[in-house]
């Protein structure tokens, strides 16, 4: 089972405090709501977790059984979904995933495409031919999902999944979540959405300054 | 996990490729710029005949100003995109930085391939030694592909862009550039052809490489 | 450490002005040489000590190691346009022209463009972390130019400046000579370390107001 420790993590940017001293665990299994004011160091939560982000003091360490996990290592157990995240606009959904996801070394067969866009409700016949760039905000955040769907990983850092979905998308980041949990993986999920606040087992609320 | 990484270098560089082909704009600029460059010389010179040297020199500038042109986007337009997050996430330092640096070294040779012709042709040179001066060139395009490709990776962060790469490239690349600048004056028929510089370029070409594979893990990963 | 330094400097002065002979075929102006060799190898030695203290800040992570390396690298900056321009004068009066590439000339020229290369970097990113890490990657980066600089260079240029005056083979120094010279490096590179060591300082307390 994965781990995500926490151990006296202080952050700030260009002198402004951001949180801490933060100590705190996020298991596998677990689904770990991060909550907070806008501010309050949500996504640099998020960040500093993956180790996309070192932090100004403290350690932040991922385990496994088999031990800790760093660098190369740690990104192929990583998904994410969060606001800033693109893809390349002049790719299409399916070039986009079989990019990423073969990076990962994955490949994804033309049926495992097809499910993979049913479970994140985009209809193949609008996206086929269709460049990313020209997505509605909705259809990009489906398409972040079958990412994070597709890849296998079982760390997944989500920041506002359901930012931009409509009520079904928002339904569907529910079930997913909650299935990935059921299927051993570590969820962190920055939101302040009460509905994706009450899925999960664990909180951890910052407070900012 | 060697096979692998290979298949994701191929990856990088069809992306890259795939992009390329759909937004003409990052080569093309760079094509244009050394079209450019090299009608003017030619225009100022009125057919006036050139010292080898000086020929020399002149192509090499051309050639180095127009891969600043084209080559310091390869991070920048991803930061832009926003697409550097997603890529730091899926993809491996190793991929991302050959892949990558495959792709600005085969569009340095694609602009060899045309600038020379049409240099040569225009200022009438004639070329006393065919094999060097492909050689010269193509360790040149090397060398410039692997520092251009960390460099840029280290310029993405940076609030002032343009001219801040070729500020960068160019004490890093004197190695590469002066050699070659020596190597192409003598094909061009200076006298002296000091052919055992290429294996000194293809040296140094190594060492960047190794350098730059190295260095960039460090950029590529923040534990 | 100052009143130490400003006595040794006042010495070598005196010693460079009073003592000193006038050198076969240089006459007087071998007096330039003593500021010359001097910030030259200083130059260097700033090159080399951010060179190593970017390798640090990239194993450990802690931020003095930058801030060492961008001190070594202003000051190496100063030094570094001092010994061109003091070379450049010297070079004049003995050979009767400021500029020829001369090899050395061209080693010093390139070092100027990478100091200059290296603070532009720091300038043009916002100061942070990543700053560190990317100064820190340029420095050792540039730094692959150093054996090309001084092994290849002078094969590709006629030189007429003397071989590395500590081999011997060159200008031809008398024990008084020698003795005065190394005074001189002594003191500058004293200088050197003071004003490394104050630079650190300060800029490690701007860091920590960001």
């Amino acid at each position: 089972m994965i781990t995500i420790e926490f151990n006296e993590v202080k952050q700030s940017f260009y002198g402004r405090h951001i949180f801490g001293p933060l100590t705190a665990q996020l298991k596998g299994g677990q689904i770990t709501a991060v909550t907070g004011a806008n501010g309050s160091g949500k996504s640099t939560f998020l960040k500093l977790a993956g180790h996309l982000l070192r932090p100004a003091q403290g350690t932040v360490t991922v385990k496994t059984e088999s031990g800790e996990l760093t660098q190369a290592a740690l990104r192929q157990h990583l998904a994410m979904v969060t606001p800033e995240l693109r893809f390349y606009d002049r790719l299409t959904a399916r070039e986009n995933m079989a990019f990423f996801l073969g990076l990962r070394g994955l490949s994804l067969t033309e049926a495992a495409y097809r499910k993979i866009l049913d479970r994140v409700e985009l209809p193949a016949s609008a996206v086929d031919h269709v460049y990313t760039g020209e997505f509605s905000t909705g259809m990009r955040q489906r398409l972040k999902m079958a990412v994070l769907l597709a890849c296998q990983a079982d760390i997944w850092l989500l920041d506002e999944p359901g930012a931009n979905l409509d009520e079904a998308g928002r339904a569907m980041v529910a079930r997913e979540v909650q299935a990935a949990a059921a299927q051993n993986v570590l969820v962190a999920l920055a939101t302040n959405d009460p509905g994706e606040e009450a899925l999960a087992h664990a909180c951890i609320a910052l407070a900012g300054n | 996990m060697h096979a692998s990484l290979w298949q994701g270098i191929k990856l990088v560089f069809g992306k890259e490729f795939t992009l390329g082909l759909r937004f003409k704009a990052a080569w093309s600029t760079m094509f244009m710029f050394a079209l450019t460059t090299l009608a003017c010389v030619s225009l100022a010179l009125q057919g006036a005949p050139l010292e080898p040297e000086l020929a020399a020199a002149l192509l090499w500038i051309i050639l180095f100003f127009a891969a600043m042109a084209g080559a310091d986007r390869g991070f920048a337009d991803e930061d832009t995109a926003g697409t550097l997050l997603t890529l730091q996430i899926y993809g491996s330092a190793q991929t991302v930085l050959w892949g990558k640096m495959l792709y600005t070294c085969f569009l340095l040779v694609c602009l060899t391939f045309f600038i020379v012709p049409l240099f040569l042709l225009l200022l009438g040179a004639e070329v006393a030694a065919g094999g060097v001066l492909a050689g010269t060139l193509l360790l040149g395009d090397v060398g410039i592909a692997a520092a251009g490709t960390l460099i840029a990776a280290l310029t993405t962060g940076a609030q002032v862009k343009s001219g801040l790469f070729s500020v960068l490239m160019l004490p890093v690349i004197l190695p590469v550039f002066l050699p070659a600048i020596f190597l192409t004056a003598g094909t061009l028929g200076s006298g002296q052809l000091p052919v055992h510089y290429l294996l000194g370029m293809a040296l140094y070409d190594g060492v960047l490489l190794a350098a730059a594979s190295v260095l960039f893990d460090y950029l590529w990963y923040e534990d | 450490m100052g009143a130490l330094l400003g006595i040794l400097t006042l010495l070598t002065i005196g010693l460079v002005f009073f003592v000193v002979p006038p050198a076969e075929g240089l006459g007087y102006y071998v007096r330039l040489a003593f500021l010359h060799i001097p910030v030259a190898w200083v130059a260097v030695l700033a090159f080399l000590i951010s060179a190593y203290e970017g390798a640090r800040f990239l194993r450990s992570g802690e931020l003095v190691a930058d801030a060492k390396s961008a001190a070594a690298a202003q000051l190496g900056f100063i030094f570094v346009i001092l010994a061109t321009v003091s070379g450049a004068v010297f070079s004049k009066l003995t050979w009767g022209a400021y500029w020829n590439w001369d090899p050395r000339q061209t080693t010093i020229f390139v070092l100027l463009l990478i100091y200059g290369a290296y603070l532009t970097l720091r300038g043009a990113m916002p100061a942070g972390r990543r700053r560190a890490k990317v100064a820190a990657v340029y420095a050792l980066f540039s730094f692959l130019t150093v054996p090309f600089l001084v092994f290849i260079i002078p094969r590709l240029y006629f030189s007429l400046h003397p071989s590395p005056v500590l081999n011997g083979s060159g200008l031809a120094m008398d024990t008084i000579m020698l003795a005065v010279l190394m005074a001189a490096l002594a003191d500058v590179t004293g200088i050197f370390y003071w004003l490394f060591r104050r630079q650190t300082k300060r800029l490690l307390a701007e860091g920590e107001n960001l």
